[in-house]
């Protein structure tokens, strides 16, 4: 494990909590409306995945800043989009569950749990069929695999034979209620094991999720064929900004903070001698600049005209006459 | 610096929210992430942790009283010392009264229906007419419920023939004066046209297509800046005649010399010039009480015969309506002679999109005109103006060149 | 030309002039399509291209949409409209949204085709006119056609459209033979005028506007003069070419098999009275479907909709009341 990759870990991760942070802030004092959904908690799954995954498609769920953080998109443009402005990375009409940019091969933000599932699969034939050899990596909640599209999807990515990784963030709750409760099993690969090759790997550790999707990716390259990784994980926050969270015991969120994914990264790359104290510092004081100028950007930017309502419904462009 | 902490939006629901605790007093210090104070909405009761670290200055809203969301409720100290005492601030909540948009309601003309069983759009007729149909109802001259049908029956058996009420069309007139004024009569086309003239009603003519987007084209071309350059020109060598006019000899001259000046044959958009390689030259043409310019392209590269054909041709599809967009398009300048209506001189608009009107009068006894050039002054300045003309004004007079037009022609 | 083979020819045109253009769907490949309004394509375009799914709608849609959001132009097939009912999240959550969303970062060049309506005796599960649910959705354009050239070019327009289509299509035309016409710029934006007249602007679409021209020929022998239009696009509905008839006939029927209530009968019929009602020299008429499920029994299920001879026998009554 090398230095530069520890202090990309570190950076990512850190951005993305003290964006979150400041989400919440400023969700409080009404500049974001609407629901925000925190993956504060579970930043080691969502920078292992995208780091470790590298080129290719990302389908994503609802709960997708850090996610589009560590793509590379840019922070002014979320949190401009959180405050619902019309310079947000989509125009001010998505919000906190929607954040697109095909240029960086992220496709949302869905707010339909599971829907992604099979556009991913589509995805992945598309590329296929046009010859690109990159695949797709889905990511998605334990929430998820209770449901149909679930179940479509990993049949049809086997069936088509497509390079989708399947990886699920399985932080033991679907919104207040703890998987046991709702699932057959409490281990979600269980589900998927007879269809794809699978690994179950610790969430709160950012270099195991890194190295197990690296591994992923290669498969799927090598065989055109879907994988599904596990990620234990935990989200310090409730579900939303509405929820509290309390249908957890105190006890509980204090056993898994104290696994806290940057902690623990801060520590074993101290250890290491990846990561120095002076170089956190630093960095620290660099996000927090950071994340002020994107605040100061969102908070600046103008709201969007009334006349953007009835743009982007279609783009009503025939590509070629018919006649 | 203080930083006010305002009662926090929970959820996108959420509209006011009730102090139950505070849970940190004046002169507390404060630490980031701590709970400040236990805060009711919506039924549950949620912990709010400071966002800052610092003193806690002063409390807004006292335990127990309910504030809209957003309002403060607290003040914040940012600093890192952590005093000993704190000061005692007063208890004051502050509540922003909201501004009332008011929604105005934009007042309409109404339509006033007589009463009556009838069908609206009959008695939309009843009300242009100025006819009670529940009167003539109850007189039984009109069926219930009535219709069109029934009221145009009523109207040509009663008070106007069919052609008058074909002319009443176009005219705003209170039917009950003129039935009136006629004193029952029936009224006949010739009649009401009497009466038009004694009253001096207007007739209402609509405005066409073509000259509703003539008029907003010309109403944008007048805001560019223009400049005028009056000259006369010597046109004693030109030979034309019926076949080929005065206007296509002009057409042909000034194309040709366009051609040695890029800014004639430019198109201004917003930080750039668009110059065509050719010279594409309008013409300026009234058919009935329209005025088209369709555009002859590449006149450098055309003979006068052509052009003389082309410029027919157009004019012929102006006069059946069968002009296309592309016969109107990609002009820089365009010529108006209004030579033949013995007009000396006269000054014109730049066709929107265009560069340079050139507008001709009549000829005198020495045979020469007067010619208007109008350039837009953003695409040709007065320089390339004067050069333009002087170029023109040395062209009609260069023996050589006209003869071999008019060998080629 | 059958209705079919012209919806057949359209893909197959599609599918040469683009390689990104594929189909996918329940028995649409090796199986020739269960109404073979795909067949043949298996065999000339390979499985790669011709693509058959499980019977699970929500994923068909829902792949769909990824392949277009990463460069295909895919047209999916739904069995029937009725089986689409299983794909309406994709449809109404996604596929509507996900270019507004986004801001217009995303483009949907997506066809969702399916047939519609009532057949002969396939009961309530089978025979159900759904265009009101798809056309009440923003962010669709809902297409649909009365005959071969109007089904041979909404499709060919629909696959060359980068927005999502919902395309309808009828069970009973399929097998219908019709004579093709080429059309120049074809745009299903605009509603055709099939018949020109003064009396009564009547408007239908799908297989309605048959029995609409049907029920017309009675009608003109009554001394009645229709003008009748035809939509071949729900959403949007070209209102301009509806306003504009019935300034000059100043009466509207609707004709369509869907239930009467909360549909395309009362959003016309509305839109009328807000604009023209001053216009109006009779209230609207919609001719409709009955609010029952479709019986099996074909006696009952001829019952449950319109026909020529129920089209003519309401317009005249219609009239009769209100003065034509």
């Amino acid at each position: 494990m090398s230095q530069s990759l520890a202090e990309k870990f570190y950076f990512y991760m850190k951005l993305g909590r003290e964006l979150e942070l400041r989400a919440k802030e400023e969700y409080m004092k009404g500049n974001i409306g609407g629901f925000l959904h925190l993956d504060i908690g579970q930043e080691a799954v969502s920078v292992g995945a995208v780091l470790g995954f590298g080129k290719g498609d990302l389908f994503c769920p609802y709960r997708e800043h850090v996610l589009a953080l560590a793509r590379g998109m840019d922070p002014k443009l979320i949190m401009a989009e959180l405050f619902g402005k019309v310079t947000g990375v989509s125009k001010g009409k998505g919000g906190s569950m929607h954040l697109y940019e095909p240029k960086l091969d992220f496709y949302g933000g869905n707010a339909i749990v599971g829907a992604h599932l099979s556009h991913a699969v589509g995805a992945a034939y598309a590329r296929k069929l046009m010859g690109e050899k990159a695949g797709v990596l889905a990511i998605f909640g334990d929430g998820a695999t209770n449901g149909g599209s679930f179940f479509e999807a990993i049949n049809l990515a086997v069936v088509w034979k497509v390079p989708v990784l399947f990886l699920c963030e399985n932080n033991f709750y679907a919104i207040g209620t703890r998987i046991d409760r709702v699932s057959a099993f409490r281990d979600t690969y269980m589900k998927a094991k007879d269809y794809m090759p699978y690994l179950q790997v610790d969430g709160m550790d950012v270099f195991q999720v890194y190295e197990a999707v690296q591994e992923a990716k290669k498969h799927i390259e090598n065989y055109g064929s879907p994988f599904y990784i596990e990620a234990l994980t935990y989200r310090y926050e409730g579900h939303s900004m509405a929820d509290k969270g309390d249908y957890r015991s105190p006890k509980e969120i204090e056993t898994y903070k104290k696994k806290d994914p940057i902690e623990n990264l801060k520590a074993k790359a101290i250890k290491m001698g990846w990561l120095t104290e002076n170089w956190i510092r630093t960095t620290d004081e660099a996000i927090e600049r950071v994340i002020e100028e994107a605040v100061q950007f969102a908070i600046s930017s103008s709201e969007p005209d009334l006349d953007e309502l009835y743009k982007d419904i279609y783009c009503g462009v025939c590509s070629d006459v018919v006649s | 610096m203080d930083y006010e902490v305002i009662m926090p939006q929970f959820s996108d629901t959420m509209e006011r929210g009730k102090i139950v605790k505070w849970l940190k007093k004046e002169g507390d210090y404060v630490e980031k992430g701590e709970t400040i104070a236990e805060i009711e909405a919506e039924k549950a009761v949620m912990d709010l942790q400071s966002f800052r670290k610092g003193l806690l200055k002063k409390v807004l809203v006292k335990e127990g009283e309910e504030v809209p969301v957003k309002t403060p409720i607290a003040l914040i100290e940012l600093t890192e010392e952590r005093p000993p005492k704190a000061e005692k601030g007063e208890l004051k909540p502050q509540v922003k009264p909201k501004k009332e948009e008011k929604v105005e309601v934009k007042p309409v003309e109404r339509i006033s229906l007589p009463p009556g069983m009838a069908s609206p759009y009959a008695k939309v007729i009843a009300s242009q007419y100025g006819f009670d149909i529940e009167e003539l109802q109850k007189e039984g001259r009109l069926p219930s419920p009535a219709h069109e049908r029934d009221m145009k029956n009523f109207l040509t058996e009663r008070y106007f023939t069919k052609k008058a009420l074909e002319v009443l069309k176009d005219y705003e007139i209170d039917l009950q004066k003129v039935t009136d004024y006629f004193k029952g009569e029936k009224v006949n086309e010739d009649m009401l046209l009497e009466y038009i003239e004694e009253f001096d009603i207007p007739k209402r003519v609509p405005i066409s297509s073509v000259q509703k987007s003539l008029i907003s084209n010309l109403t944008k071309s007048i805001q560019n800046p223009s400049f005028r350059i009056y000259e006369e020109l010597d046109l004693s060598l030109i030979p034309w005649d019926k076949d080929i006019t005065l206007t296509h000899w002009l057409v042909k001259i000034v194309g040709d010399a366009m051609l040695y000046f890029e800014r004639l044959r430019a198109e201004v958009k917003e930080d750039h010039y668009l110059i065509t390689p050719n010279s594409n030259v309008g013409v300026a043409t009234a058919v009935g009480d329209e005025l088209y310019a369709p555009v002859i392209k590449k006149v450098n590269k055309k003979e006068l015969a052509q052009i003389a054909k082309e410029v027919r041709e157009l004019k012929e599809r102006a006069e059946g309506g069968r002009l296309t967009l592309e016969d109107l398009k990609g002009g820089s300048l365009t010529i108006s002679n209004m030579g033949m209506y013995g007009i000396s001189s006269f000054d014109a608009l730049i066709p929107y999109g265009q560069v340079c009107i050139v507008s001709v009068g009549a000829l005198d006894e020495q045979r020469k005109a007067k010619f208007t050039f109008t350039f837009d002054h953003r695409a040709v300045n007065g320089t390339h103006g004067a050069l333009f003309v002087k170029y023109l004004k040395e062209k009609v007079l260069d023996k050589r060149y006209i003869r071999s037009l008019r060998r080629t022609g | 030309m059958l209705y079919r083979d012209a919806i057949n020819l359209a893909l197959d045109h599609a599918m040469e002039s683009d390689g990104r253009v594929v189909i996918l769907g329940e028995d649409v490949g090796f199986y020739g399509g269960n109404y073979k309004v795909t067949d043949g394509l298996y065999s000339k375009y390979s499985e790669r291209r011709v693509i058959d799914t499980p019977i699970a709608e929500n994923s068909i849609v829902g792949t769909a949409i990824g392949m277009a959001m990463c460069g295909l132009r895919p047209v999916a097939e739904i069995m029937t409209a009725n089986f689409s009912m299983l794909a309406m999240d994709q449809i109404v959550n996604n596929m509507a949204k996900l270019r507004y969303m986004s801001g217009g970062k995303i483009a949907l060049p997506l066809v969702v085709r399916m047939p519609q309506g009532v057949g002969k005796q396939l009961a309530a599960q089978h025979s159900q006119s759904l265009e009101h649910m798809f056309a009440s959705i923003p962010g669709l354009y809902v297409f649909c056609s009365s005959d071969s050239t109007s089904a041979y070019y909404t499709t060919l327009y629909a696959i060359k459209l980068d927005d999502p289509v919902i395309l309808l299509e009828h069970v009973l035309l399929y097998p219908m033979d019709f004579e093709f016409r080429e059309v120049k710029n074809f745009n299903p934006f605009n509603a055709r005028v099939l018949r020109e007249g003064e009396d009564v602007t009547i408007i239908s679409y799908l297989k309605m506007t048959q029995d609409v021209l049907k029920a017309c020929e009675w009608l003109e022998r009554d001394g009645i003069s229709c003008e009748v239009i035809d939509l071949l696009s729900l959403r949007p509905i070209d209102f301009e070419a509806i306003y504009s008839s019935v300034r000059k006939t100043k009466r509207l029927v609707l004709v369509y098999e869907a239930p009467k209530s909360l549909g395309f009968g009362a959003e016309v019929s509305a839109r009328v009275s807000e604009e023209l009602f001053y216009f109006l020299d009779a209230p609207p008429l919609r001719v409709a479907g009955e609010e029952v499920p479709i019986p099996y029994n074909r006696k009952l299920e001829l019952a449950s909709i319109p026909t020529p001879e129920k089209i003519y026998k309401q317009i005249r009554e219609w009239g009769e009341r209100h003065g034509l």
